[in-house]
């Protein structure tokens, strides 16, 4: 009998819509402002009401989904606007952060702003009009299997020395594979806490490994910026090789790595069992198979990152057909799915804090799938840091007005984004890896 | 028409270099593309004209600035800060947009119940701020997202709440205001060393000029802030939300009650809108749900309020036997808020309202009365969030049969007015078929007693050229059949005298021919002298509607 992969490797339909396919949604889109705003009835003050880190920052309606909808549809169907000038800036000024996505699928039924915004930076692209940091990035992406400048492929497993790991790219098999996604393997401080990761999971008895010289990034980051045959290449490539290494369940501390595979790859065929790695430690909390002993006494917020949240909702397969009911009425037979930021992972981690002696949760105003950005997303962190650190100081301050001494996240973009960002008033707070408070408790 | 680099470089001394771009790219996304908003009148690519330059101020000073180089080098501009509908965009190649997103300050004012509002606080926000002072404001019809300022000064604004918290023009209170030549007034009692609290005075009070009865659609110079009355809220400082994205819920508000009531004819109807008017029960009342059509409405919420349903489960929600009564129950329905400031006040006023539907013989639907479907409703009214549920149908509405009238003139026609649309949905493609009936709106929205603020709702496809066209031409025939009833235009119309199908301002030639033909010309050349007074060098585009007096003819 054939070996059955774990692959079908045949991208899901409207997977391949190019930004054509989204002319009925440029001329759909209503301007109700869901793309600007947190939904109304979450919104709990008009200091913290708004959802687009784009669109708050640089004003322009262009900035927003609205805007670019319209952009898009100045741009290729009426030949008004061409890919230059602020028209660029506007289309990779946007961190694909999904806040504008889950305020539109509030109410709309058939828009899909994030994957229209992207679409317009794959044709940026495309043409060769990105920015030349994400060019560069896209290049380390292709040649050291890494989005992160300066990082080499050789040096890629360094964060694993000294761990008793499984190496599943040789003859060791492993229930769970830990992919640590770019940042834990190569930075420095995050390399540590990839280590503590791996040592919490294995006291927890996770039969645990690693994929050795097999590892390298996920490509989540290419396809943000609209680095589509960039991040197709490098799914591919992670594809085959977990096929080659028996790959059965994936574990990573990385939100971004977590969105890729779950949703991105899955787009394209992919399929493999995937958690965060908060997900699982938060089952052997609830498992008694991780105790906490020691009280840590302090008043923490949570920052759900993006990609975790309201993007890491399960992909579901979808085969139907689009139609019109009642002379107008535009829809789906069977339902399509919908995906507005319901199903992503926001209670494993309150969960986790929750059961943590002393930890006392106080919750930001924007949260969960209505979550802020840290603003690194979208590859805005490369190319345009000043833009990034201000979305991070917009959040800073949010998680300074609720009191709290630090935040907690379980991301390392969003963690290295927001440490060292001054808030409104000029100061600063605590950026805690959640596992640090994990360990610091066992 | 490129601006000059002159006056380019002088409105970037005022604003700064990020906050002023005539890149196609901005200046594109500042045409309102008609088909897509709630005006649309002209062909499905129509598109008001393209600015020159967008200009983001950030402070009133910044304006007064801004609009008096305007005044030096002869250039139109236009305000607008959410942009809803075309109102708000330019109608001349020789303009420039401000947007006014810059400027989203809310105070709140608890002890004398108002807020002072710039431009960019929307109705969400403002109301969030209120609540969280037991207090609320009126939020137009047109949603919360919104602004409310410019609903309080730029337009009718009568919405679900009106019935207790009065409409748009009634909630105005002072205003900073920069007029067309750049003179800044504060009026009312702002204008006078006072406080915020009055528009009328004992300050300069030209609520006539500033304000009037359908507002000067931001023809008048801009509207830099302004106070408006807060009401009494008596719930929470939030509204708790159950449910998650996309079905949120209100949660644990026991002292308001959210109900759906179903006349038996549309003489009760009416008779019961006075009623419910005198008997000063009502928090909210609003012919809400019924704006998806009369067939159809019951299975839309059933959608609302179930997420894994969609479109596409339409057809056998309607023919759901259940769904089918309820449906059937609600044919002539409304939906009612009580809130009530203490138990007694609470229990008072259901007694009161339960005896007015007796009186009447109306009941309470059965179906809005499930915990989950009162508690969306609840959300919905009090918030009024899901603007967007507007055009979420078909993606695109136009206002059919509006009317603001006598309840009593207005219920009788309703069934005539419904046979009309169910005839165009029958042989007209374009046009969704959702029952004929798709009535929406107030009760006693307008001035408190007796009248109605509502219109039906035509869904059309923004993306399907048919549907745009057919829709166009029913409400144009809706128009021709209301003319003859004498009910006046309908107001989805108004706009279609102060902007050509084209985009483009009219000409004050055009506007003479059109209102010294009206039945009381004089209130166009009234206009006209104030337009002359207050923009003698007519920057602000044609919505301010006048009529050069025939004594003026020629002079300029």
């Amino acid at each position: 009998m054939a070996k059955k992969s774990l692959f079908d490797m045949k991208p899901v339909k409207g997977y391949e819509k190019k930004l054509e396919d989204f002319f009925p949604m440029e001329r759909r889109c209503s301007n109700c402002l869901g793309c600007k705003f947190v939904p109304f009835e979450k919104i709990k003050s008009n200091r913290f009401g708004r959802n687009c880190p784009s669109v708050w920052h640089y004003n322009f309606n262009t900035y927003s989904a609205r805007g670019r909808f319209q952009l898009g549809q100045n741009i290729i169907e009426d030949g008004y606007v061409k890919f230059e000038g602020q028209a660029l800036d506007a289309i990779f000024n946007c961190q694909a952060c999904g806040a504008c996505d889950v305020g539109c699928k509030v109410t709309r039924f058939n828009l899909e702003p994030l994957a229209h915004n992207i679409a317009l930076k794959e044709r940026a692209v495309e043409k060769g009009l990105a920015p030349v940091e994400l060019k560069a990035a896209a290049n380390s992406l292709t040649k050291q299997k890494t989005m992160l400048p300066d990082a080499k492929k050789a040096n890629r497993a360094d964060w694993a020395a000294g761990l008793k790991l499984k190496d599943v790219s040789g003859k060791e098999t492993a229930e769970y594979v830990f992919f640590p996604g770019c940042q834990y393997a190569y930075d420095p401080e995050l390399q540590k806490k990839a280590k503590t990761y791996v040592k919490v999971l294995q006291k927890a008895g996770v039969d645990l490994g690693y994929l050795g010289k097999l590892d390298m990034c996920c490509g989540g980051r290419a396809k943000q910026t609209g680095f589509r045959e960039e991040f197709e290449a490098e799914a591919h490539a992670n594809a085959a090789a977990w096929e080659k290494a028996g790959v059965v369940k994936i574990v990573t501390p990385c939100s971004d790595c977590y969105h890729a595979i779950k949703r991105q790859y899955a787009l394209l065929g992919i399929k493999v069992e995937v958690v965060h790695a908060v997900e699982l430690i938060a089952d052997l909390v609830k498992a008694k198979k991780l105790k906490f002993k020691k009280t840590l006494d302090v008043a923490v917020t949570y920052h759900d990152p993006c990609h975790l949240g309201r993007l890491g909702e399960p992909h579901e397969d979808w085969n139907g057909t689009e139609k019109k009911i009642l002379n107008q009425v535009h829809t789906w037979e069977p339902p399509r799915p919908r995906y507005a930021g319901t199903y992503g992972i926001y209670d494993a981690p309150r969960e986790i804090l929750a059961a943590i002696p002393g930890v006392r949760l106080i919750e930001m105003e924007r949260i969960r799938e209505n979550s802020w950005c840290c603003g690194a997303g979208g590859g805005c962190s490369v190319f345009n840091p000043e833009y990034s650190d201000a979305i991070a100081s917009e959040r800073v301050t949010e998680a300074q007005a609720t009191g709290a001494e630090a935040i907690v996240t379980a991301c390392p973009w969003c963690e290295i984004n927001l440490t060292g960002i001054e808030s409104d008033n000029g100061t600063y707070l605590d950026v805690v890896d959640i596992i640090d408070l994990v360990a610091k408790a066992l | 028409m490129a601006l000059t680099r002159e006056f380019y470089r002088a409105l970037e001394d005022v604003v700064g270099g990020r906050n002023i771009s005539e890149d196609p790219a901005v200046t594109e996304n500042y045409r309102c593309i008609t088909a897509q908003s709630s005006a649309h009148y002209g062909p499905e690519d129509t598109r008001t004209p393209k600015p020159q330059a967008v200009v983001l101020p950030g402070s009133t000073d910044e304006v007064q600035q801004i609009v008096k180089l305007c005044n030096k080098y002869k250039v139109e501009f236009k305000a607008a800060s959410t942009f809803w509908a075309a109102m708000g965009f330019i109608g001349s190649d020789n303009a420039i947009q401000l947007d006014m997103i810059r400027m989203d300050s809310i105070e709140v004012d608890a002890k004398n119940m108002l807020a002072i509002v710039e431009p960019f606080a929307v109705g969400g926000t403002v109301q969030v701020e209120a609540m969280k002072n037991g207090l609320t404001c009126n939020i137009a019809g047109v949603g919360c997202s919104s602004s409310t300022l410019a609903g309080s000064s730029g337009w009718v604004g009568f919405g679900p709440s009106s019935i207790f918290t009065g409409i748009a023009s009634e909630n105005l209170l002072g205003a900073e205001w920069v007029l067309p030549d750049g003179e800044i007034i504060r009026t009312g009692t702002l204008g006078s060393d006072g406080e915020w609290f009055c528009g009328e005075g004992p300050g300069p009070s030209p609520r006539a000029i500033f304000r009037g009865w359908t507002g000067t659609a931001g023809t008048m110079g801009v509207c830099t802030k302004i106070a408006i009355r807060l009401h009494p809220w008596p719930g929470p400082k939030w509204i708790p939300v159950r449910g998650t994205a996309p079905l949120y819920m209100a949660d644990g508000l026991d002292n308001v009650r959210a109900y759906t009531i179903c006349f038996p004819s549309w003489d009760a109807y009416a008779e019961g809108f006075r009623l419910l008017y005198e008997a000063d029960v009502c928090y909210l009342a609003h012919r809400q749900f019924n704006m998806f059509g009369r067939d159809i409405k019951t299975a839309l919420v059933e959608i609302f309020t179930h997420p894994e349903k969609q479109f596409c489960d339409i057809p056998a929600l309607v023919e759901d036997p259940y769904l089918k009564e309820q449906n059937a129950d609600m044919k002539i329905d409304v939906q009612i808020v009580l809130a009530g400031f203490s138990e007694r006040d609470l229990d008072y006023k259901e007694k009161a309202f339960d005896a007015i539907l007796e009186q009447i013989g109306a009941h309470k639907s059965e179906y809005y009365l499930q915990q989950d479907i009162e508690d969306f409703t609840k959300l919905y009214l009090l918030r009024l969030a899901r603007k967007n549920y507007n055009y979420t149908l078909c993606s695109s509405y136009e206002g059919n049969f509006g009317l603001s009238a006598n309840v009593f003139v207005a219920a009788p026609l309703m069934e005539e007015a419904a046979a009309l649309k169910k005839k165009w949905e029958q042989t007209h493609t374009g046009v969704a078929a959702v029952g004929g009936d798709s009535d929406m709106g107030s009760v006693s929205g307008i001035g408190g007693g007796g009248t109605t603020g509502w219109e039906f709702f035509v869904h059309f496809d923004g993306f399907d050229r048919d549907s745009i066209y057919d829709s166009k031409a029913h409400i144009d025939e809706t128009a021709a059949w209301m003319k003859e009833k004498g009910l006046g235009a309908d107001f989805g119309r108004w706009n279609t005298e102060v902007r050509h199908p084209d985009g483009y301002n009219y000409t004050q030639e055009e506007h003479d021919a059109m209102y010294s033909k009206i039945a009381q010309p004089g209130l166009a050349t009234y206009q006209w002298k104030i337009r002359e007074a207050f923009n003698p060098n007519h920057l602000t585009g044609s919505y301010y509607k006048t009529a050069t007096p025939p004594e003026c003819k020629g002079k300029k």
